[in-house]
């Protein structure tokens, strides 16, 4: 039972990284209809990028919410740079081109994002001492003590709070009002007179910066990260996203916690080799039996 | 002259909105049956009950053949084509616009061909009576393309005929399949006077000359008037009237449906 | 070009600048590396300010370019040149290419090297046929190809070490092995829309290569399998020294011994597989299973409505696929006499449908020459190991953004009515 609860709560921590992520990819899928291979690394980018200015920020002192903050904001920003240039450069040429070209083009830009990172910082691990320790003990009289760390703590409240956030945004706003004219006829949307251009920018940088805060939880639980993190974890977010339902927001979140706490019930009950298989073949099943999935619009194709 | 078709209180439900509502119509062997209505009424969507795309909340189809009716909710998609032999077109033109037009007609002798290839081991070893059974689909595809007179394109890509003869190549490409029924999802649309007579005759000879029963949606008057030998009006997914041509011209709820009514 | 033009383009290469310099300062500026307990940053501001001077100068040429409306016509010109080449001079210039294949392991300049780089490409090849016929003729996205290519490999390595059997035994079985995976992974997973499909066969390739590294007792885990049989030429081996009593390559004709006859048998080998692959796939296009493959790719409703199966139809595309990728495999295998999960990875796949996809969907001549192209420039770039797969990433983005439908788009009916009338 207390080992229960605890795979339960590592599990919603993992299923906070993997939610934030998937916003990205259902959002952009939403929006022009492509899987955007070169997510997970944005992703990866995102937590180098918090990673640097861990190691910056460490060194001068500051109080470590300031630290916390400073570095969101940070990995936010240049993170965003990344998602709105690689979409100016591999997607934007592509509108309206044959249907597997964008995803060609996604698939060259992932590869390229991940070897210059390997290029520039180098192919080792990088391992960095934990920020946040400590943590909430339950049922110390019994023999499996649960542990919730504040680090858990920090990530769970912070999605939920950037969630509220970006509710708000998607829902209420003209951005929001935007984004799903643009969803659902991009010509009629730009006859309007609505700049779809930057609506689909803006919708790179907001899926990117979320996707950055993934990454710099990412660095803060795990402690080590290296080149290839985006490949894992963008599929795994992906299957986030369509296990929710691609295309709704809700889904997303929904569908990464779901994902977390498969992946670490997998690892924790069946065995730890086989768990990425777990999430590939969740994947696999849910696709083949649930392809619209739990929170999606049915997809009935129009003749 | 017998039935063909018969559809018996066919329902048709998305979420809430009830595209077909409790419609029952037959369409008899030998004849044109035109299916109209104003935009929305549901004709495309009876369309694609018939042909196994949609799956009927509700009702029966049956298909009456020489060897008796079958049921057409058993079939789903190419197994409509395939075993019940009932052809259709689409609204928005479904070539493959790649492909040559002979490739398109070819394709739609794809099941025939494939027995004739041994499932393409025949086919491989290059056997004489491989290349006899192509040669006389080729024949198949030449006959229809005197007819509608697009031999000479044979060897174009179909995406790259104009509009009217991509309607036609559609048409006889349908016609391909040796259907007992052939649906036609506005045929006219997009095409000038001169091709819409064409298309009349065309359907005409189709309906006499290969004794294929024929149902047609179609919103160009001139054609549903020329060569329906029945008419079926939607409204809202009802069935508001049924007659000959010549009485639904004159038919009061008809024209209130089209034009609408002042309160 | 109008001054105003002139002071667009300046303020547009400087907003450039800073987004290169966005881009850059972190990642490239601040290099961390681990020293004793820590991480530390080295600063390399010098390399930031090239990168970010480049990107400007670079958009700038481009600003100005693009104001003269010059095009990219070099690119264009080739490969308009190569798609307008009649049936007649196509035959002649495959032959001509055959030719130069069969005698190259003989030119002068020809040593073991080029004869490694020639064996890898043609390896490409031969993949890149067989995933044709999948991407290019069915157009189903397979980013899993490389499992079948390793499920090839492992039967045919399992098979060779445990029975002994000899390679024309193993390789068909590893073929029929490989296909069945496909019906396997096809059977569910066909229905699937575009991208969909896409990503599960990513993940069933991932799947193949989880499995193969943890299940120890079939796979030997991540160590691989070594001790694969090398082929022998019709029963005589390529062998220094042979056992008593058995005659090798270079006893039996007489020969000085030298490593190069295995190379060149093995040359020799995948040449004549990545040719049967090309005539298979030439021949099945023109039959109603190869039209069918295409009239999916153009319009699966439409070949509903026609009465094709399109489920049995994908199938098919999908075994026979997979059985030439199990065809490469044992090749892969026999060749390397050992393999491990290391090779069968996710970037496998991304170049193998890379190659497929930049050669021009479906065209055969276009897979040789995106082989060549890739393969080529990544080899240029062999001592920076990772730039060249940098490049090899910004190549596939280029070239669907300049040619979205690959190098040698244009494609030739199956059959005339008319005959050639060029
Ligand atoms: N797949 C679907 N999902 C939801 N609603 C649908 C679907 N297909 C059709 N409808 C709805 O059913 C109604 C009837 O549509 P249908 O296409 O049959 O009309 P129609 O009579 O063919 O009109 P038109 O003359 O414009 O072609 C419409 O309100 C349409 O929006
Ligand atoms: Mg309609």
């Amino acid at each position: 039972m207390e080992y229960f609860i605890q795979q339960l709560v590592n599990g919603i921590t993992l299923g906070s990284i993997y939610g934030l992520i998937a916003i990205g990819y259902t959002m952009v899928y939403g929006i022009i209809g492509m899987i955007n291979f070169a997510h997970g690394d944005i992703f990866m980018i995102g937590a180098f990028v918090a990673l640097i200015s861990f190691i910056i920020f460490g060194l001068t002192g500051v109080a470590l919410p300031v630290i916390l903050l400073l570095v969101l904001l940070i990995a936010m920003l240049f993170t965003a740079c990344y998602g709105w240039t690689v979409e100016k450069l591999a997607y934007k040429p592509l509108r309206g081109s044959f249907r597997l070209a964008p995803l060609i083009s996604a698939l060259g830009m992932s590869i390229v994002l991940q070897n210059y990172v390997q290029v520039a910082q180098g192919a080792r691990v990088k391992p960095m001492q934990p920020l946040i320790s400590g943590g909430l003990e339950f049922f110390k009289n019994s023999e499996f003590v649960v542990t919730v760390s504040y680090l858990q703590i920090f990530i769970v409240v912070l999605t939920v709070i950037l969630m509220g956030i970006f509710t708000y945004l998607i829902t209420k706003t003209d951005l929001g009002r935007a984004q799903r004219a643009c969803e659902q006829d991009r010509t009629m949307t730009a006859l309007l007179g609505i700049n779809v251009d930057r609506t689909i920018s803006i919708t790179f940088i907001i899926g990117s910066s979320l996707a950055s805060v993934a990454g710099m939880m990412f660095v803060l639980y795990y402690g080590v990260i290296d080149f290839y993190i985006g490949f894992l974890a963008g599929i795994k977010a992906f299957t986030a996203a369509v296990l929710g339902g691609i295309g709704s927001l809700p889904g997303a979140m929904l569908g990464g916690l779901l994902i977390g706490l498969i992946e670490t019930f997998w690892g924790g009950y069946v065995s730890l080799e086989y768990k990425d298989v777990a999430a590939f073949s969740v994947l696999i099943v849910v696709l083949i039996f649930f392809p619209t999935g739990f929170l999606g619009k049915p997809d009935i194709e129009k003749v | 002259m017998s039935n063909l078709l018969s559809v018996e209180n066919l329902t048709m439900q998305f979420g809430g909105l009830t595209a077909i509502d409790n419609l029952s119509f037959d369409a008899k062997n030998n004849e044109i049956t035109s299916i109209i209505g104003p935009n929305g009424a549901g004709k495309t969507t009876v369309f694609n009950c018939l042909t196994g795309f949609y799956k009927p909340t509700n009702g029966q189809m049956f298909l009456h053949k020489d060897e008796g009716k079958i049921s057409l909710r058993k079939y789903t998609d190419f197994k409509i084509a395939h075993v019940a032999k009932v052809a259709r077109t689409f609204q928005n033109i479904r070539l493959f616009p790649a492909m040559s037009v002979l490739e398109n007609l070819l394709v739609a002798q794809h099941n025939e061909l494939m027995v004739a290839s041994g499932y393409s081991l025949f086919g491989l070893l290059n056997l004489k009576s491989y290349r006899d059974k192509e040669q006389l689909a080729v024949d198949k595809a030449r006959y229809w393309l005197d007819i509608i007179g697009l031999t000479n394109r044979a060897d174009d890509n179909a995406g790259d005929l104009p509009y009217g003869d991509q309607r036609k190549l559609e048409i006889v490409r349908a016609m391909c399949i040796e259907p007992k029924l052939l649906c036609l999802d506005e045929p006219a649309a997009g095409l000038n006077p001169k091709e819409s007579a064409e298309l009349n005759k065309l359907l005409k000879f189709i309906k006499t000359e290969k004794k294929t029963g024929i149902l047609l949606i179609e919103h160009d008057m001139s054609v549903v008037m020329g060569i329906s030998d029945h008419v079926v009006v939607l409204n809202y997914g009802k069935k508001i009237f049924e007659g000959t041509a010549d009485q639904t011209k004159t038919s009061k709820e008809v024209i209130e449906a089209y034009l609408g009514v002042d309160e | 070009m109008e001054k105003k033009d002139i002071i667009q383009s300046v303020k547009d290469s400087l907003f450039t600048g800073i987004i290169a310099l966005a881009l850059f300062g972190p990642i490239v500026g601040l290099r961390t590396a681990s020293k004793g307990e820590g991480l530390f940053i080295t600063p390399q501001w010098g390399l930031v300010f090239i990168l970010v001077g480049l990107c400007i100068l670079g958009r700038f040429l481009i600003n100005l370019n693009s104001a003269r409306k010059t095009e990219f016509t070099f690119f264009s010109k080739f490969t308009s040149k190569l798609s307008s080449v009649t049936e007649e001079k196509a035959k002649h210039l495959a032959i001509t290419a055959i030719l130069f294949a069969v005698v190259f392991p003989f030119l002068p300049f020809t040593d073991r090297y080029f004869m490694d780089v020639a064996i890898m490409i043609l390896t490409y090849i031969m993949l890149g046929w067989g995933l044709n016929i999948v991407v290019g003729l069915a157009g189903l996205l397979d980013l899993g190809y490389v499992a079948f290519y390793a499920v090839g490999a492992y039967s045919y390595a399992l098979i060779a070490t445990t029975f002994g059997w000899s390679f024309w035994i193993c390789l068909p079985l590893a073929g029929i092995f490989a296909a069945f995976f496909g019906i396997l992974l096809g059977f569910p997973v066909l229905r699937l829309r575009g991208d969909y499909l896409a990503i599960v066969t990513l993940g069933f390739g991932e799947i193949i290569r989880i499995v193969l590294i943890n299940w120890y007792e079939v796979t030997n885990g991540p160590d691989g399998i070594t001790g694969i049989p090398r082929p022998s030429f019709f029963g005589l081996p390529f062998k220094r020294s042979p056992d008593e009593g058995e005659a090798s390559f270079h006893t039996f004709f007489n020969l000085e011994y030298s490593t190069m006859h295995r190379i060149i048998f093995l040359y020799y080998l995948i040449l004549v597989l990545a040719l049967i692959t090309n005539y298979f796939t030439l021949k099945i296009r023109k039959l109603p299973v190869g039209r069918a493959w295409e009239a999916l790719r153009e319009d699966e409703i439409a070949c509903k409505s026609l009465g094709v199966n399109p489920t049995n139809t994908k199938l098919t595309a999908f075994a026979i696929g997979a059985m030439f990728g199990g065809f490469a495999g044992s090749f892969f295998a026999t060749r390397q006499a050992f393999i491990s999960p290391e090779s069968f990875t996710f970037i496998e796949s991304a170049i193998i449908v890379a190659i497929v996809v930049l050669g021009g969907m479906g065209s055969q001549t276009g897979v040789v020459l995106a082989s060549i192209f890739l393969i080529g420039i990544t080899e240029m770039f062999r001592d920076l190991e990772q730039f060249r797969m940098i490049a090899f990433g910004g190549a596939m983005v280029l070239i669907m953004v300049f040619k979205p439908k690959g190098i040698l788009a244009n494609r030739k009916p199956t059959i005339l009515m008319h005959g050639d009338k060029k």
